[in-house]
């Protein structure tokens, strides 16, 4: 038991550095953004302005347009990659031949790896340019009149392409989480759909209801990497404050945002606050999207 | 007429040969128990009646499997499934669906009732058949998780029989139970077998002793005897079989 004891002792620094430094940086946070709180009150994120001075008392931040392109791409990304997560997870487990799933799972783990910059830069110079060929030209002339489809793609950056590379990015993450649940899923329930006279469709369907609560999670993880990435997606979303419900306009995100913005933010008083503050909706954003995601799973309690 | 026959049987696990053999004719509303040792086959040949073996890339068949004279290899493993019920060692309610959509479950994949009202109609009749009803029907939209392994596993057979399957399977169902419970499945069994055809899976010769009108013994994936069962128990042709139920094996 002392030896344990030790070991306690020797473990709750660690563990006391970690939380302290997350209580820290929220604190920063919040003491770096006050000013532009004093100046402007919730302005800098009900309003869409932009508007950097040398004198101060023509400036004026609203970051309203970059969280909206901020939930706008991610929710994009999570309807993207849960199929494809959920989907290439089934295929590994139940249908691919002994051989190729190491290699699979090696595969898009690899792929979750990534420098991010590799997907910014195929996203630019490859994906933009299909996507803009192929989808959103053909869905603009066509379908114009749904707000969805209205903007005229000019370019191809828009929230559109962020949001397809973003659940590309996505993808090997949520999918590992899946594909380790389901896998793990006792053979006895396995058996047990099956004996009902299930075919291979309905098993799945069921069995993927065993493991709701991975899925759950997956998307969790994949919303929060999505909302959080920055240099692959302020290669493909166009940089343009602004607000626009069709997939096919440019916009910002909170992240791009203060990488752009950031080099040449100290020439002026209130946009370094203002970039903490764009910074601190992040945060609160995916405190609530993981209250929200745990709150879901509780309902899940149940017996293994 | 034989609920199933099975006919010089042969299973293999990759190279292992884990089923040598077995001819098998199992009368219709009877319980017919297969003991034996662990390790003998017993479940790996429950397992290939209603084809729920070849969930097992690993797994050969060869031989034939017959239900009411007809190949099962001849129909739609599924057709079989709904046909053969089946009762595992572990009860398996699906513990993220409540007691009600557990037994419902069946129905709707095979799309064997037309309304709700039937639907809740044929659940409360599996429900009673399997003795739970009156412990259940005020929380019949609660997570099947909330109940005892022994309601549980009634669940399951109601879960099974819902289907209204010719023949039932049960791999040592009271093997995870407690007395009390597990006496509650054999009582269960005696009331079932009126309707269906049981095929009991046990490592006890005093529950085969109990439940069961045929006995099989099998020892290393062979048939070593089968028959009436009080025959089997009084009167053992085979050594091997007469050492089992003396306990000096397995």
């Amino acid at each position: 038991m002392v030896r344990m004891d030790k070991f306690k002792t020797f473990l709750a620094p660690f563990c006391g550095l970690v939380f302290g430094l997350f209580i820290l940086m929220l604190i920063v946070y919040l003491t770096a953004s006050l000013p532009i709180f004093e100046r402007e009150g919730l302005a800098i994120y009900t309003t869409n302005v932009w508007k950097a001075s040398e004198n101060p008392q023509k400036e004026f931040y609203g970051v309203l347009a970059a969280i909206y392109g901020s939930i706008y791409t991610s929710v994009l990304a999570v309807l993207i990659a849960l199929p494809l997560s959920i989907s290439f997870a089934v295929f590994v487990i139940d249908y691919a031949p002994k051989r190729l799933k190491e290699p699979l799972m090696v595969a898009t783990d690899i792929m979750a790896g990534l420098p991010t910059i590799i997907y910014g830069i195929w996203g630019a110079f490859v994906l933009v340019p299909i996507l803009k060929e192929y989808v959103m030209m053909p869905l603009y002339e066509h379908f114009s009149f749904i707000p969805l489809f209205s903007f005229r793609p000019v370019t191809g950056y828009s929230y559109l392409s962020a949001g397809v590379l973003l659940g590309i990015m996505v993808t090997p993450f949520a999918s590992a989480i899946i594909r380790e649940a389901y896998r793990s899923i006792p053979y006895i329930y396995r058996e047990g759909v099956y004996a009902l006279g299930a075919t291979r469709y309905e098993a799945t369907k069921i069995l993927l209801g065993y493991i709701k609560p991975a899925i759950v999670a997956g998307i969790l993880l994949a919303f929060g990497r999505a909302i959080g990435e920055t240099v692959a997606v302020s290669l493909v979303i166009g940089n343009v404050f602004n607000i626009n419900p069709s997939l096919f306009a440019p916009g910002y995100t909170i992240s791009s945002l203060i990488a752009n913005q950031f080099g040449n933010a100290y020439i002026y008083k209130y946009m370094v606050p203002a970039l903490f503050a764009a910074g601190l909706s992040l945060f609160i954003i995916g405190l609530i999207v993981n209250l929200a995601g745990l709150m879901y799973l509780r309902r899940f309690k149940y017996a293994r | 007429m034989n609920a199933i026959e099975t006919e010089d049987l042969h299973i293999y696990y990759g190279k292992n040969h884990v089923i040598k053999g077995v001819n098998l004719e199992i009368p219709e509303k009877s319980v017919f128990a297969i003991m034996g040792p662990s390790g003998c086959g017993k479940s790996t040949l429950l397992r290939s009646l209603n084809r729920l073996l070849e969930l097992n890339e690993d797994a050969k068949i060869k031989g034939d499997i017959r239900l009411f004279g007809k190949s099962v290899f001849d129909m739609d493993p599924i057709i079989v499934r709904r046909e053969i019920g089946m009762v595992f060692q572990h009860p398996n309610p699906f513990p993220h669906m409540s007691i009600f959509d557990n037994v419902a479950l069946g129905l709707k994949l095979n799309k064997l009732v037309k309304s709700k009202n039937e639907l809740k109609k044929i659940v409360k009749w599996a429900l009673e058949k399997s003795a739970l009803w009156d412990e259940v029907k005020d929380k019949l939209h609660e997570p099947a998780s909330a109940l005892s392994g022994g309601q549980m596993q009634r669940l399951c057979i109601a879960r099974a029989i819902a289907l209204k399957p010719k023949v039932l399977l049960m791999d040592e169902p009271t093997a995870n139970l407690d007395p009390v419970s597990a006496r509650k499945i054999e009582e269960l069994i005696f009331e079932l077998k009126k309707d269906l055809t049981i095929v009991i899976v046990t490592h006890s010769p005093a529950q085969a002793a109990r439940v069961s009108d045929y006995v099989a013994f099998l020892y290393l994936g062979k048939l070593i005897e089968v028959g009436k069962t009080e025959d089997i128990f009084e009167n053992p042709k085979e050594e091997l079989t007469e050492k089992y139920l003396t306990g000096r094996m397995g």
